[in-house]
């Protein structure tokens, strides 16, 4: 019975006009000249304007931004179609200004509506706007396409990020068993191979031919211990050519820390080991030219000392035969000998020293590595008349390896002696000083023996570079440098003036050496 | 992927049907447009919408304007409007738009009426009634068109190849029907009735 009365009650009631005033839109009735008929609760709210002060007004003069032409084509579209045109929310925006004020809605000052135009009465040519408020849906939208487009700024930055580490870093990834899960191009690129030929191939077996033993196992031993381990190794490529790779090995997890498999990052140090290598065969000439010319010296160095021992030899023969030999000539000339023997030895003892293999460094006063270097000169220079000045404090010390050190000065002192050979004049000297600053040592070695071209100058340090005219292996000033700046750590220039030419060697203090 | 298949008898009828429905349109948009157009005789396919996918692949337009409406009722599904940027440029100057706003909601408009009056009136022959959701637009790369997973909900396609000719330009569009199996059956049984009637 309840019910019967209620549904009689709806009936004798307008429940339309009821449920329009409540409705959560704004309702306008125009016509196709766009007078206003109707204008609901919802509007009058929003707008704040009454419909009594607006009925019969033209809606595109109450509200100026509305586009009269635009709004008559849907309205008579509307109406010959006899389905609803739309304004979106999307596209034009609003159609009634209406401001808002919510504070979690910063992009815009105007709500955003849908609008459906919908024929409303086909003989009086009038339609129905309904308007519905859109800002909440239109600002997530905004905020969600925003978020989209930083995805996907994100994602083309990831993508072009894996191109390059796929172009650049050699890689490749196995999974618990050893199998290749994945190859960089860098990896195949280098290798000459087919990703194809080898996704899925046991790593340790495509590496059988290559790989010592002692490695394997240790590489195995780290993968049992989940360990990352740096390690060399030569590669073949498809070409048969090795390849030189430092490699890494790191474990791989997943999103669930789970044990995957593992990445192999490598460098190809091809090159470098190749670099190294010729280094290292450069210093060995470099020490072979270097016994030659010191033999060269020690020949120098003996004539006077071996003339003396003759000449004392002679003088006592000659007494003994004139029989005047008396015992205190022969007591000083044994003395005599022995002092120079002495010598003679002690200048093969250097040569010896020299060329001995030794790597640990030495603290030594300043004084002595010009004294062991000029050892093997004095006597040239004496010949050759060039003025030796040392400037050299007797307590300065300096923490090095002697012997390349001491290469090093003799390299660059027997230039010096070189150069005057070549160019000799009446006041030739060669100058040496050494001081210290809070950091470093500083050798300096200065000659007046006519200078070198800028041009030249550019060139010296370049390895089988060479001005001699004889006898010039080009190697010196390339190996003093080597010497100096990769295992003393310290720096070797010069420089050219006039007719002098000072060569500078700074030294750290506080030397590590490798 | 859908097996309900149209007869060469059902498709016959459905020719028909679109083509009165087509005539109606042609009268509207050109009402809407305030000049005198004509559309061609369209030419109506039906076709899976995986064939359409890679129909659309084919397409070698740098970019279009897609905008779909989808409608609600015993013949239920999406329509979805193509029209190229040089269309739509002619759509512009003809109603001498002057915002890229203006020429979008244009584009919506002219989905609605191709679209709307295409369908209700095909509806209106079948005896039945359809509502329309608000249009939406995008202007989308031909080839992302296949990452759009709505399309793929849809297991037949009408596609109606439409030519706007005006006194001095042309407007090219595409119009695709985009229905589920259940609207399919519905429609083919309504076809079978129109046929019986025929008989």
């Amino acid at each position: 019975m309840a019910e019967k009365s209620t549904q009689q009650y709806l009936r004798s009631n307008d429940v339309n006009e009821k449920l329009i005033a409540s409705i959560d839109n704004g309702i306008i009735i125009l016509d196709e000249e766009l007078s206003i008929f109707y204008y609901n609760k919802w509007l009058e709210i929003h707008t704040q304007l009454k419909e009594v002060d607006v009925l019969n007004h033209k809606i595109d003069e109450v509200f100026t931004n509305i586009n009269g032409k635009t709004l008559k084509r849907k309205i008579k579209t509307a109406l010959r179609m006899e389905t609803p045109t739309f304004y979106t929310a999307t596209i034009t925006k609003y159609l009634l200004p209406i401001k808002i004020n919510q504070l979690k809605i910063s992009g815009f000052k105007h709500m955003r509506q849908d609008v459906s135009v919908i024929p409303f009465d086909k003989e009086k040519r009038l339609v129905a706007l309904i308007i519905t408020d859109q800002t909440n849906v239109t600002n997530t939208n905004n905020l969600l396409q925003s978020n989209i487009k930083k995805v996907q700024d994100l994602n083309n930055e990831l993508i072009k990020e894996r191109e390059t580490i796929d172009e650049r870093v050699i890689l490749l990834k196995i999974d618990t068993n050893n199998l290749i899960t994945q190859t960089s191009r860098a990896y195949t690129d280098l290798l000459g191979f087919d990703k194809e030929s080898i996704i899925n191939n046991d790593y340790f077996y495509l590496e059988r031919l290559q790989m010592p033993v002692a490695l394997k196992e240790e590489i195995q031993k780290h993968q049992r211990e989940k360990k990352v381990l740096k390690f060399e190794k030569v590669s073949l490529t498809s070409e048969g050519k090795e390849i030189c790779l430092l490699s890494t090995l790191v474990p791989q997890y997943n999103q669930s820390a789970q044990h995957i498999g593992f990445i192999i990052f490598s460098e190809n140090i091809t090159n470098a080991k190749l670099l190294q290598e010729h280094q290292e065969k450069l210093l060995r000439n470099s020490r072979a030219s270097a016994m030659g010319e010191m033999i060269s010296m020690i020949a120098h160095q003996w004539r006077q000392p071996l003339s003396v021992i003759n000449t004392i030899i002679a003088t006592l023969k000659i007494k003994k035969e004139l029989d005047i030999l008396e015992d205190h000539l022969i007591t000083s000339s044994y003395n005599r000998i022995e002092e120079t023997v002495s010598f003679l030895s002690e200048t093969i003892d250097d040569f010896r020293n020299f060329f001995k293999e030794n790597k640990e460094l030495k603290r030594v006063p300043m004084h002595i590595i010009f004294e062991k270097s000029n050892n093997l000169l004095r006597s040239e220079m004496e010949i050759y008349s060039i003025l030796y000045e040392e400037d050299i404090d007797e307590k300065l010390l300096i923490t090095t390896l002697q012997n390349e050190l001491v290469q090093t000065i003799i390299n660059i002192l027997k230039n010096s002696v070189d150069a005057f050979k070549e160019n000799p004049h009446d006041a030739q000297k060669l100058t040496v000083k050494s001081y210290e600053s809070q950091t470093c040592i500083t050798i300096e070695i200065e000659d007046n023996a006519g200078g070198i071209p800028k041009d030249i100058l550019q060139k010296v340090f370049e390895p089988y570079f060479s001005t001699k005219s004889k006898n010039g292996t080009g190697l010196g000033l390339y190996v003093c440098k080597t010497i100096i700046e990769e295992h003393l750590k310290g720096q070797l220039t010069m420089r050219s003036r006039d007719n002098k030419t000072k060569t500078i060697i700074e030294l750290p203090k506080n030397v590590v050496v490798s | 992927m859908s097996n309900i298949t149209l007869t060469e008898d059902e498709k016959d009828v459905l020719q028909e049907l679109m083509n009165v429905a087509y005539g109606n349109a042609t009268a509207i948009v050109a009402d809407m447009l305030d000049a005198f157009a004509s559309l061609s005789i369209p030419n109506i396919k039906i076709m899976q919408t995986a064939e359409l996918l890679n129909e659309l692949h084919d397409l070698k337009g740098d970019s279009y304007f897609f905008s779909t409406q989808a409608f609600a009722g015993e013949f239920s599904g999406e329509s979805a409007f193509f029209i190229d940027n040089e269309s739509a440029q002619n759509l512009a100057l003809h109603l001498e738009l002057e915002t890229d706003e203006d020429l979008q909601d244009a584009i919506l408009e002219l989905t609605n009426v191709l679209t709307s009056s295409l369908t209700t009136r095909l509806a209106k022959e079948m005896n039945t009634e359809v509502k329309f959701s608000l249009p939406s637009i995008s202007k989308i790369p031909l080839n992302e068109m296949d990452q759009n997973d709505s399309f793929k909900e849809y297991s037949q396609v009408i596609v109606i190849d439409t030519q706007l000719n005006f006194e001095d330009q042309k407007i090219n569009g595409e119009i695709f029907i985009l229905t589920k199996d259940g609207s399919i059956e519905w429609l083919k049984n309504q076809l079978n009735n129109i046929l019986e009637a025929m008989m």
